[in-house]
């Protein structure tokens, strides 16, 4: 693999890890930010439990796909970017995997804080992973509320930068995430 | 009059010899007692206790249809380590500890069984009262016993769950009951 010229596209599995991660962060925002406002009741907790079992498939898949990215080589930058860009877009990339960790693991440890456990679409439930502690529930829980608007700020600039290749750059960035699409051939 | 005086001692010596075959008399100790149930939300256990409850209990192994087991809970004594989660069971929809601050059983049979008795009693919980079976093992300890068992019941028999609360979706309908109480000799 060390001598194999890096891919030109993302491979459909890498393509697969992104987008459904992506629709799962933004069912995810609809039903974290929407239950914050709703009274403590039945709708409240119904919501937020489908905000956990969603979290939980998102820790699952981020672990899946940091395996597959550990093996499995993503096509290089395109040229003509500035060292500033590179490191941008890499520190951005970075931050991004670790939220799809850090996220759900405050989540699911405020969860347990709480003493409701997480249950994965009620067929089974998840280990806690702390006691019940309030001071714990509410330390965890500012920070994956503000962690929240971290991932909504990181994710916009990832989407914005994409777009700015796509529109501005006119380079393959945007495409070869994208499926049913071709690059052109890189020289 | 010195009549009367002799029959008052022998209605004591009577009362007592007939205590003396029958059941011996228990109180709970609070303090070592437990009495816990598990519940089910949003797909997930959680359990809680009540920590104010009083137990009576005439009790002994040959004299079964003496025995009798009596229990009053003081609902507003729940504990499921969550504050949000206790205000909103006290709360008129759930417990309605307001109308119906305490809970009572009371056996009303009690057989031998292979592992050890099981019981019919009437439970009445937020008025409602209904029959609801237990299994129990009586172990005497010194001059008192202990008594641990199990029940199983449905809440919404008892109208635990109204409005939103109703759904089994959220909240399971069955809530299983365990309790070990330390019994103590009656003075």
């Amino acid at each position: 693999m060390p001598n194999q010229s890096p891919p030109t596209r993302y491979s459909a599995v890498a393509q697969a890890f992104h987008w459904i991660i992506a629709a799962l962060i933004v069912v995810q925002f609809t039903l974290g930010w929407t239950a914050q406002f709703l009274p403590i009741g039945a709708r409240k907790l119904a919501r937020l439990d489908w905000h956990k079992s969603f979290g939980m498939t998102i820790l699952t898949l981020a672990v899946l796909r940091l395996l597959w990215r550990l093996f499995n080589r993503p096509p290089e930058l395109p040229p003509g970017m500035t060292k500033f860009e590179r490191q941008a877009a890499r520190a951005n990339h970075v931050l991004i995997y670790v939220l799809l960790f850090v996220m759900p693991l405050t989540g699911w440890m405020m969860s347990s804080a709480k003493n409701y456990s997480v249950s994965w679409f009620h067929q089974f439930t998840w280990p806690n992973l702390v006691g019940p502690n309030e001071q714990a529930f509410n330390l965890l829980k500012s920070t994956h509320d503000t962690l929240s608007w971290l991932l909504f700020a990181v994710a916009l600039l990832h989407i914005l930068a994409a777009l700015k290749h796509h529109f501005w750059n006119k380079d393959d960035v945007l495409k070869r995430m994208l499926p049913f699409t071709k690059s052109e051939k890189r020289p | 009059m010195r009549n009367l005086y002799l029959a008052g001692i022998a209605a004591i010596l009577f009362g007592a010899a007939a205590a003396a075959a029958g059941a011996a008399s228990y109180t709970a100790d609070t303090e070592q007692s437990r009495l816990e149930f598990v519940g089910v939300q949003a797909g997930a256990e959680f359990k809680g206790v009540f920590h104010k409850f009083t137990a009576n209990v005439d009790f002994a192994p040959d004299a079964l249809a003496g025995s009798r087991i009596d229990v009053q809970i003081d609902m507003n004594s729940v504990d499921s380590k969550d504050k949000d989660r206790d205000t909103t069971i006290r709360s008129k929809d759930i417990f309605d500890v307001a109308h119906n601050p305490t809970a009572h059983y009371v056996t009303k049979t009690i057989t031998k069984t292979a592992a050890g008795y099981s019981a019919v009693g009437a439970l009445t919980l937020r008025g409602v009262t209904k029959d609801v079976p237990i299994d129990f093992q009586f172990v005497p300890a010194g001059a008192g016993a202990k008594l641990t068992g199990s029940a199983k019941l449905n809440r919404l028999d008892f109208g635990v769950g109204q409005g939103d609360w109703k759904s089994t979706e959220n909240v399971g309908d069955g809530v299983k009951i365990n309790f070990a109480l330390v019994l103590k000799p009656k003075t």
